[in-house]
């Protein structure tokens, strides 16, 4: 099998096809502290893509209370389970080298093995099929925390306090990632799976899968779906049609998913990175996108050791025990934290695109404003500022423009009460 | 004490010629061939119980697990197939009948997978790779499915695998009719049949998906109008019977097309859906030699489907020019005539030592 490099895990992984990148690639950024577990997202999907007979349980955007909630149920833990199994057979205790991290390498070098790599000689992912019990009751587990332990009359005193919350749960929303190495689209033994090149989706071409399942069986996050009815395997199409700006709404220009564009809790931003001919992210430090992942990097992939490079990014929860978050998101987890809670103004003025127009943003500029704020966060001064953001579509046009400080208006006394 | 032993040989090596003449399986891993009998009138398309597979040899094809191409599975439940051919100058015909302890033929839930057999015939001349074919060599490759079967008498809801499922409404599809089985005003919504996935498809006239292949992955559906391959299959008792046949002869490109006493290859496939057997994870054989018979004379021959009293009635009604079955059951013929014999002459030496 060639090698590719995967610049997630910082070093080349073998994947059955050589690298052939796309010019641009479907992005998003997910702030896990700011989700309230609404399920609009969920719904939007459903309602757009998913009300038909045989997609019954198909739920391509799902959000999951986690540690204990999962679509498909435990889908996070048979997959490590797997994969620490076969580490175990073959002797290797997997760890992220920090000190080797570098421009190509943000998170360091994870020595452990991939799902391609982890596969054995008769399989090309190592993965699992769900059966469908499994794939019922996508919200099991909602708003369910770790055990509380509390003190006199069941109380604790300090049982929420930071660094770590005592008992604990977040959600965790997801999507297809339209990874760049897709297991499903390795393990499809009819090239039925592609990426595309314009926007580097991952789709399943509907007249080529002949319903062999093995992407469902690959693909370590199960977002790729079997339909009974029709006897093929459907996935999240990532909104292609508003990707290419063919919505009636998008004045011609890239708009965000459905999912993205829908959410009440303003946690995603959405949008489309350039992408060199290695692979590399063009360097873009004026792309929100780029900007959170590359140059703030307080967004992480999810369960980047799989090595699929996916591309959903999560700002991870500030309130969870940190070694579980490491093994969701990677090392940069206490990074990505730390520089989250006390947020430079630059990534504060950032922060407020998120969820404020349907049309992608492709580019930010940043107008300063004055000081309004200053306290102690974990023991050091923070200053905030009401700078202004401005946000721009593909063609350069203006398409939002916010201040960090929300403008207040207050009712005059005549009209109080006058709706 | 000479005659006797010479007599008990001779009765040995009579009933070994008896056995294979009475259509005992053969076992051997190559050099199979398999005869296409040529028969009189219509072909027991759908009736695997029909005397007139027993003009037929019998011919056991040993499979194997496909090791070549990932996913592997090494451990495949079919170990072999028995396979009888007939023609009749129109139209040919294959018996396929192998073990398999459970009958699957749903697909509806993600864990199920159909049972399934295939033959694979070569479209250049000689034997391209015996799996799926190869660039430049292309085979064509006729696929029965179990649950295609099925659904030719009632096609598998969501409400039969699913009995309490209630669902209030699907867009787009008349409400008037059970929503479980309703056909979409707007096939969009079915975007594997929008595209003209044959597997989508909610009606299928035949059980038996006739395709074409050039190498892994390359599997691909003939087109509707191409779709020219009947099939019959039944379960019973942990073994499944599937007949599988076609016109002799096809104009299609992507079609084997066959004449009689002509020679062809032809390779074998089995899936068991219980083993989550599908695409390369098979149980397959090497070519197989396939023999047309030649061409039958017009005479009366037994009616397709019909019980005969007993094959060796058949045996005795068949006519001149069936070819080696012909002479092959005068040869059973004379067989028993010197079985007869040479009993009697054991005896009366018995007698006089």
């Amino acid at each position: 099998m060639p090698d590719v490099y995967n610049w997630q895990i910082g070093r080349t992984m073998t994947y059955p096809y050589p690298e052939a990148h796309p010019r641009q690639q479907f992005a998003a950024v997910f702030n896990i502290n700011r989700c309230i577990g609404c399920q609009t997202c969920t719904g939007a999907c459903k309602a757009t893509w998913t009300f038909s007979r045989g997609q019954e349980y198909m739920w391509w955007n799902n959000v999951e209370t986690k540690p204990y909630g999962s679509y498909p149920q435990h889908w996070d833990v048979k997959a490590l389970k797997l994969l620490d199994e076969a580490h175990q057979a073959a002797g290797v205790k997997p760890n992220w080298d920090r000190t080797q991290a570098n421009e190509k390498a943000p998170y360091g070098v994870y020595n452990g093995l991939t799902l391609t790599e982890a596969a054995g000689p008769n399989e090309v992912v190592l993965g699992y099929l769900p059966a469908d019990a499994e794939w019922r009751s996508p919200n099991f587990y909602e708003d369910t925390s770790t055990a509380y332990r509390g003190g006199p009359f069941g109380l604790s005193p300090d049982g929420a306090t930071l660094p770590e919350h005592q008992a604990w749960f977040f959600y965790l929303m997801r999507i297809c990632n339209h990874c760049t190495y897709p297991a499903c689209l390795a393990a499809c033994p009819r090239k039925a799976i592609y990426k595309r090149e314009e926007d580097g989706i991952v789709l399943i071409d509907q007249e080529r899968c002949r319903g062999y399942r093995k992407c469902v069986e690959a693909c370590p996050y199960k977002k790729a779906m079997y339909r009974g009815t029709t006897q093929v395997s459907e996935k999240c199409v990532g909104c292609y049609p508003r990707v290419e700006g063919a919505d009636p709404l998008s004045d011609g220009v890239p708009m965000e998913a459905r999912c993205m564009a829908v959410c009440p809790g303003k946690i995603r931003l959405n949008g489309l990175v350039e992408i060199a001919e290695d692979g590399s992210w063009v360097e873009a430090p004026q792309h929100p996108l780029y900007y959170l992942v590359r140059i703030a990097q307080v967004a992480l992939p999810l369960y980047p050791q799989f090595g699929t490079e996916p591309n959903i990014y999560y700002i991870p929860p500030r309130w969870a025990p940190r070694p579980y978050l490491r093994q969701m998101f990677g090392p940069g987890v206490d990074q990505a934290i730390e520089r989250y809670i006390a947020p430079s103004r630059e990534l504060l003025a950032v922060l407020q695109l998120f969820r404020t127009t349907q049309k992608m943003i492709f580019r930010f500029e940043i107008e300063e404003g004055a000081l309004v704020r200053e306290v102690e966060v974990n023991g050091k001064m923070w200053q905030m500022y009401d700078d202004t953001v401005i946000g721009f579509d593909a063609q350069g046009r203006e398409v939002v423009r916010l201040s960090v400080v929300e403008p207040l208006h207050e009712r005059p006394l005549e009209r109080l009460n006058s709706i | 004490m000479f005659k006797r032993n010479f007599v008990i040989a001779t009765l040995i090596l009579l009933a070994s010629l008896a056995t294979i003449l009475l259509n005992a399986p053969l076992v051997s891993s190559q050099g199979l061939t398999i005869t296409a009998a040529a028969v009189e009138g219509a072909l027991p398309l759908e009736a695997p119980d029909s005397e007139l597979w027993r003009l037929a040899t019998a011919v056991e094809v040993p499979l194997s697990a496909q090791m070549i191409a990932r996913p592997i599975l090494p451990e495949t439940n079919a170990k072999a197939i028995t396979v009888r051919a007939l023609h009749n100058g129109e139209e040919i015909a294959f018996l396929l009948e192998w073990a398999d302890a459970t009958r699957n033929d749903a697909t509806v839930r993600v864990e199920d997978f159909r049972d399934a057999v295939a033959l694979q015939f070569p479209l250049i001349d000689g034997q391209p790779f015996y799996c799926m074919g190869q660039q430049g060599g292309d085979v064509n490759i006729w696929h029965w499915k179990a649950d295609w079967q099925a659904a030719l008498i009632a096609r598998r809801t969501l409400q039969d695998v699913y009995p309490n499922i209630h669902v209030d409404m699907y867009p787009f599809v008349d409400e008037t009719e059970n929503l479980y089985l309703a056909a979409y005003a707007d096939v969009d919504f079915l975007p594997a049949e929008a595209v003209g996935n044959l597997l989508a498809l909610p009606v299928h006239t035949t059980p038996v998906e006739d395709m074409v292949a050039g190498g892994f992955g390359s599997l691909t559906s003939q087109p509707p109008e191409g779709q020219n391959v009947q099939g019959y299959g039944e379960w019973r008792d942990g073994l499944w019977r599937v007949i599988l046949s076609r016109s002799l002869r096809s104009t299609e490109a992507e079609d084997v097309s066959f004449a009689p006493e002509k020679l062809y290859s032809v390779a074998f496939a089995a899936w068991d859906g219980a083993n989550r057997e599908r695409n390369g994870a098979k149980s397959t054989s090497q070519w197989v030699s396939l023999q047309l018979g030649a061409a039958p004379a017009p005479a009366a021959a037994p009616a397709a489907g019909a019980a005969a009293p007993s094959p060796a009635r058949t045996a005795a009604v068949t006519p001149s020019g069936i070819g080696p079955l012909f002479w092959g059951f005068i040869g059973l013929l004379v067989v028993l005539w010197a079985l007869i014999a040479l009993t009697l002459l054991y005896f009366r030496d018995e007698g006089k030592s």
